[in-house]
């Protein structure tokens, strides 16, 4: 047990090297505020909330295995560091990462939002080292 | 319009809210009934399980009349992928169970209610939505085919909305 922790741990300390070591760089989570309980008109698109944006770094953001096909939006690819996730999880009272993804309204890169369409993760022992996210870029940047 | 719409996905809400209460969903930290409309919400490529998703789509017009009949298709998407506990193996049974609440809600004595304008409600100013002079009405719903993508069983069921637009209504 203390080994895979031990190996967890160590895998998690080389994913941040390697993130910081391949052009790792910081990005901008934005999440939306918590709804207002029972309003109505939120539901109804009257009331729109707040936003706060959250850093994560390291991360690399790569375009090398961008999926592109015609009239639709491309695609891309950040990698997250488990670390930097983990702290925004725990600090925002967030039950797990997916769940943080899942109501993350997009990722802020060079002031452009992209939404996130999937979030993947890797792990050893039983940890997460490493998220891979798959970003949309809005379809008004298409070429 | 909009108010046509608002007052009938508030109505669905609460008639499907009272057939199932265990149906919710948990939307940006707050645990709702499981029913939402999905131009109203931040836009998202996550599709949610086990909850009804709203989307307005076809839209006609009368004018013939003293008001204007207004026509619109709201179409309801669902899907399941089961209960993973039982490995998925229910999905048709939940998916069945869905299409009998939406039935139960929407086919529910009477099918119409009065149309409300909630825009006043707006903000937190405390005020009640207003009713209007005329009433919103549907038809029954119909069930497009389940369609299975992966482990995922997919159902898109629309009904059709009657209002009339009343002087004034944006």
């Amino acid at each position: 047990m203390g080994e895979l922790r031990d190996v967890s741990i160590v895998a998690q300390r080389a994913a941040d090297v390697l993130l910081r070591c391949g052009g790792g760089r910081k990005v901008l989570l934005r999440l939306p505020a918590p709804a207002s309980p029972g309003d109505t008109t939120e539901q109804l698109g009257l009331a729109v909330p707040s936003f706060q944006d959250v850093a994560l770094e390291p991360v690399v953001f790569r375009k090398a295995r961008a999926t592109m096909a015609d009239g639709k939006a491309a695609k891309s690819e950040l990698m997250v560091s488990a670390t930097a996730v983990n702290a925004v999880v725990g600090s925002l009272g967030y039950s797990a990462a997916n769940v943080l993804f899942a109501t993350a309204f997009g990722v802020l890169i060079d002031e452009v939002l992209m939404e996130i369409e999937s979030a993947t993760e890797s792990e050893v022992g039983g940890a997460t080292y490493v998220y891979r996210l798959v970003l949309r870029a809005p379809l008004a940047l298409m070429v | 319009m909009q108010n046509a719409r608002d007052t009938f996905y508030v109505t669905l809400r609460d008639r499907l809210a009272a057939v199932n209460p265990a149906r919710t969903i948990v939307l940006r930290g707050v645990t709702r009934p499981g029913v939402l409309v999905e131009e109203n919400e931040l836009a998202s490529a996550t599709v949610p399980v086990n909850a009804f998703c709203l989307q307005w789509t076809g839209l006609t017009v009368d004018a013939q009349g003293a008001l204007p009949l207004v026509t619109m298709v709201c179409e309801i998407r669902y899907a399941t992928d089961g209960d993973s506990g039982n490995g998925g193996m229910d999905r048709g049974r939940l998916l069945s169970g869905m299409d009998a609440e939406l039935v139960a809600a929407v086919s529910a004595s009477p099918q119409n209610t009065t149309k409300m304008n909630y825009v006043g409600a707006a903000g937190g100013s405390g005020l009640p939505p207003v009713a209007m002079a005329t009433n919103v009405f549907w038809g029954d719903v119909v069930f497009g085919a389940a369609v299975a993508n992966g482990e995922r069983l997919e159902r898109v069921a629309t009904v059709e909305v009657f209002s009339y637009q009343e002087a004034g209504e944006l």
